[in-house]
């Protein structure tokens, strides 16, 4: 291809679009459509908009908030989604059911094991196989080591959106070090592509084994030593302390799985309400907090932390042999049907439904991400507190933008 | 041509784009610049035009004072406009590049080289691998590539990390516009270099470099962050190759061979 041939196209709608409908502006140059954004688009006394992103170093990607502001305090907000859609779900369509497993990795970015397990789990019902034992211990493993390291990227997040550079600094120590092991597992750091239908892509190797070894030993110390660093901060706990407070039922009706609706005080866990792979032969808590703050939310992630480790260790106790993979055709072609399948990913409940129509593509994949069900409660939660918590109430719900606009 | 067009027939359609109640005289009456409708960008020809209040009370006693012979000092703003001084980046050096431009830009590129300040914009998981590149274990700073700038005016190097949509490349290329020159472009990872996994996708711009030029591009889903190092690496080694002369950006593959 010559790099003429690269240039688009004058009239190419795509690229010219947008910069038309001029989205700059906080107010849409369009007449409202529905009620709420004629509502939300008109000022009362004294109020103004602002607008926040897409662009912006603590949304955690490209999300854009409209605030309406009264002063510095957030009346209303609206946040503007789409910059990162991808047209996965689309995509998924037209890809033969090995190739999803691909699409769906960067969904959210920092838990690709999370965004395969549940796909996978759905077209292993729709085929009806059996997961070798060897291959579900080695999922777990895996798929606790990469919650960790998500939520050691919330650790770090949080406290830099709250304005500390410190703790990302040192959270990025331990999430490098998990990447590389996961890395000399898979071959890849971040989008993993690892699991495939009917158990997963590689044995476990002396690389992944040392490194693990090695990490173990000093990984309670060092996550120790990592949480004094915000737990005891005076400053961080009083900010967050009471910010961004939701009950245990407004959090259900929203929806809300995970650490999340934990932290209100519901011990709802997938792996424990609907047991899958291996998860019923392990020891471990659930823990919960009562209080359904942002301190809350940050300091039941760290207890997270802690069981993943106790399940690593079982693990790696009880890792039987045999094979990795089930014996299956080259070619799938799964009967006519669907599937729903849920994991318990680091953000919550993710989970994938299935439609097969009998040939070797999925006739529809949905995927049901924790991010974008948390990320609309930030309309319930930040109204009436200041510009400044808005981003620490977005932190603490650990959206990720990739699985938020798919 | 289909733009102006896409503007009338919004005018038309809503004049005054009605997001708040139709009646003016409904908005609070002490702030009438913050109604929605005021706040909509129009098109720049319809600026007024400047009001010129004629000199009648005195005269000057030289003929060729005004009116005659010298130019008026006073330029009006949309003479400035038309005349491009505008656009020129030479605010901090006044004009003295344009006199010494050789041996000025020779020493500048070289600390320019070593000092990059890229923006902190990370669109999706590239961006992942951008913040490891910056933090402990890979770090940075070590070749003066740290300070990641969240405002676009102060950053050098343009760092655009993840897959790029049509709804986000108007946003990226106004990044892009707003930091000033001299200012470089990476492309990180396989979606900003040619569309990557997502070629197929309805929704993404194929290659950033459709929308904006480049000048590195570092490949991979995502790339190490030793390879963005690598990358910025390379970008350093350009600016001291392309040293002293500025040539024209162009939308595509600007990459010299051997680069």
């Amino acid at each position: 291809m010559t790099a003429t041939s690269r240039r688009p196209p004058a009239d190419d709608p795509r690229v010219t679009l947008d910069e038309e409908l001029g989205v700059f502006e906080p107010i849409p140059p369009y007449p409202p459509r529905t009620e709420r954004e004629a509502e939300f688009y008109s000022l009362g006394d004294g109020e103004m908009f602002i607008n926040m992103g897409p662009q912006h170093p603590s949304t955690h990607g490209v999300l854009r908030v409209v605030m309406k502001l009264d002063g510095e305090k957030v009346v209303d907000l609206d946040p503007v989604l789409g910059y990162l859609h991808r047209g996965v779900e689309k995509l998924c369509e037209n890809a033969d059911y090995h190739q999803t497993i691909s699409q769906v990795d960067p969904l959210e970015y920092v838990s690709s094991l999370f965004n395969e397990w549940a796909p996978v789990m759905a077209y292993e019902q729709l085929l009806d196989i059996e997961v070798p034992r060897r291959a579900e211990y080695i999922r777990v493993l895996s798929g606790e080591l990469n919650r960790i390291s998500s939520h050691a990227l919330f650790m770090g997040w949080m406290a830099l959106d709250l304005g500390g550079l410190t703790p990302i600094l040192w959270s990025f120590i331990e999430r490098d070090e998990i990447v590389e092991m996961l890395a000399a597992l898979t071959g890849q750091r971040m989008l993993f592509n690892y699991f495939r239908i009917g158990g997963v892509n590689g044995d476990l190797n002396h690389d992944f084994m040392s490194r693990l070894g090695d990490w173990m030993t000093r990984a309670t110390q060092q996550i120790e030593s990592n949480l004094t660093l915000l737990n005891e901060n005076e400053i961080f706990v009083r900010r967050m302390r009471g910010l961004g407070t939701i009950d245990s039922e407004t959090a259900l009706r929203m929806c809300w799985t995970g650490p999340n609706l934990r932290a209100t005080g519901l011990p709802f866990d997938v792996r424990r309400a609907h047991p899958y792979s291996v998860y019923p032969e392990l020891d471990f808590d659930i823990p919960t907090r009562a209080e359904g703050d942002c301190l809350a939310r940050y300091l039941l992630r760290l207890d997270e932390i802690k069981q993943s480790l106790r399940i690593i260790d079982q693990c790696l106790d009880r890792m039987p042999d045999g094979p990795i993979m089930a014996k299956l055709p080259r070619l799938l072609r799964p009967r006519p049907g669907r599937a729903y399948a849920a994991v318990e990913g680091p953000r919550g409940q993710y989970a994938a439904y299935a439609i097969s129509d009998g040939t070797d593509q999925p006739f529809r994949l949905r995927i049901h991400d924790p991010s974008f069900i948390h990320l609309q409660s930030v309309g319930l939660l930040v109204p009436g507190h200041l510009i400044a918590d808005t981003i620490a109430v977005m932190a603490s719900l650990d959206p990720i933008m990739g699985g938020v606009d798919k | 041509m289909a733009k102006r067009g896409a503007q009338l027939a919004l005018d038309a359609e809503a004049q005054g784009l009605g997001t708040g109640p139709a009646d003016a005289t409904q908005m609070g009456s002490d702030q009438p610049a913050n109604r929605p409708g005021a706040l909509v960008s129009r098109e720049p020809s319809d600026l007024a035009e400047p009001i010129v209040v004629p000199n009648t009370l005195w005269t000057s006693t030289d003929p060729m004072a005004y009116g005659g012979g010298r130019p008026a000092d006073i330029t009006h703003l949309r003479d400035f406009e038309a005349s491009g001084g505008g656009r020129r980046d030479d605010a901090r050096w006044s004009g003295l590049l344009e006199v010494i431009p050789t041996r000025a830009d020779y020493v500048l590129d070289l600390i320019r080289a070593n000092s990059l300040w890229p923006l902190l914009s990370g669109l999706a998981c590239c961006a992942i691998e951008m913040m490891s590149a910056a933090t402990s274990k890979n770090d940075m700073d070590r070749w003066g590539m740290f300070p990641f700038r969240a405002s676009p005016r102060q950053a050098d190097v343009l760092i655009v990390a993840g897959t790029l949509t049509t709804k986000m490349a108007g946003p990226l290329v106004r990044l892009w516009e707003q930091m000033p020159e001299p200012k470089w472009c990476v492309a990180m990872g396989d979606c900003t270099c040619s569309g990557g996994r997502y070629k197929r996708s309805y929704s993404t711009v194929e290659g950033i470099d459709r929308v904006m030029p480049v000048d590195v591009y570092v490949p991979g889903c995502p790339p190490r962050p030793e390879g963005l190092i690598y990358g910025m690496m390379k970008l350093q080694q350009l600016i001291k190759d392309r040293r002293g002369h500025w040539p024209e950006r162009a939308i595509g593959p600007t990459v010299p061979e051997g680069i």
